[in-house]
């Protein structure tokens, strides 16, 4: 039997385990998730409070036949662009301006850190737009295949790959503008 | 040697190719040593990705989600008692005020006579009274049960 059923039909006649349940098995990646897609801590912690109060809220619409992440994952990303387009109305898939390089006197432990491959990457997938900082958490962070990717984005297949490869070279052309190609290497 | 495959390899490395494209870039990468660099490029940006290092919500915002939605969920299951606990006072007032009808008329020694004619003022003025009494006390309740949406958000 499926842990997540089961604590979703608990919730759905009011018993807060649960959401302790599934809250304890989702939240890490809906959290990880959030941040990627808005960009902003403060704004992923209060999409990811919103989130639970939906979910807490619209548990009888949720069809027990099928997964519950998809359709948890599904009432986040409403909450999360409905926030970016109130934010920025114009589009969803543009590119904010490239933030200023590190000056060279910046503080060496912190230019140290910053060096750091990891933290680069993530610098630089910060920099992105937030539809292609989505598709790219979607498929390294959350592992889903391109069909499952797909479904999660409410678009065709095509589509998601298209926006997969996108993401993808837009990433490197940041990465490769941000710092000599041997660096990220 | 086969056409340069750089369009593929960025999906090939995000592993989100089909059967027949992948197989093309494995063999073209094979033999191209160009194509056969970028691709391990793009596999370490892959990589890369895979381990982003990401926050994990703190405790204090998973606690403070907790207490919200069980105040939701306290909400939601008051306003249903309340909901059952209206409709039960309607049904009891209603039986009250036909039972209370009833046993005046018994009680006056015209019940036996008002079964066999038409209804008189006394029993028209009763009705009024109990239907005026009804209504005022539903607009009074309707009035007191309007909650604004913002009222039942939690912060």
């Amino acid at each position: 039997m499926d842990p997540d059923r089961d604590d979703a039909a608990r919730l759905r006649r009011g018993d807060t385990a649960g959401l302790a349940g599934l809250m304890g098995r989702h939240q890490d990646r809906l959290f990880r998730y959030l941040l990627r897609l808005v960009g902003d801590e403060a704004v992923a912690e209060d999409t990811f409070q919103q989130t639970w109060l939906q979910v807490a809220e619209r548990i009888a619409r949720y069809d027990r036949s099928r997964p519950f992440a998809p359709w948890l994952f599904a009432v986040a990303r409403n909450l999360a662009l409905d926030h970016l387009r109130r934010r920025r109305p114009e589009s969803l898939d543009e590119r904010p301006e490239p933030e200023a390089p590190a000056t060279p006197d910046a503080d060496p432990f912190a230019r140290a850190v910053a060096r750091q491959q990891g933290a680069r990457l993530a610098e630089a997938v910060a920099g992105l737009a937030p539809l292609d900082r989505e598709v790219l958490s979607l498929r390294f962070e959350e592992d889903l295949a391109l069909p499952e990717l797909a479904e999660r984005l409410a678009v065709p297949l095509p589509t998601a790959k298209a926006r997969l490869y996108r993401a993808l070279t837009r990433l490197r052309e940041r990465l490769l503008a941000r710092a000599p190609a041997e660096e990220w290497r | 040697m086969s056409a340069h495959v750089t369009e593929l390899l960025a999906l090939a490395a995000a592993g989100s190719l089909g059967r027949e494209e992948a197989r093309r870039v494995e063999e073209h990468v094979r033999e191209c040593a160009a194509c056969a660099a970028e691709a391990a490029e793009w596999r370490r940006l892959a990589e890369g990705l895979a381990r982003m290092p990401s926050l994990r919500p703190s405790r204090v915002l998973v606690s403070r989600t907790v207490e919200a939605v069980e105040e939701r969920l306290a909400e939601r299951s008051e306003r249903a008692w309340n909901r059952a606990a209206l409709g039960f006072a309607v049904a009891f007032a209603w039986t009250m005020a036909v039972v209370s009808w009833l046993l005046l008329d018994l009680l006056t020694g015209e019940l036996a006579l008002r079964l066999d004619r038409p209804v008189g003022p006394t029993a028209a003025w009763y009705a009024a009274y109990v239907i005026a009494g009804w209504l005022t006390a539903g607009v009074a309740a309707a009035l007191l049960g309007r909650r604004t949406p913002e009222e039942g958000r939690i912060a």
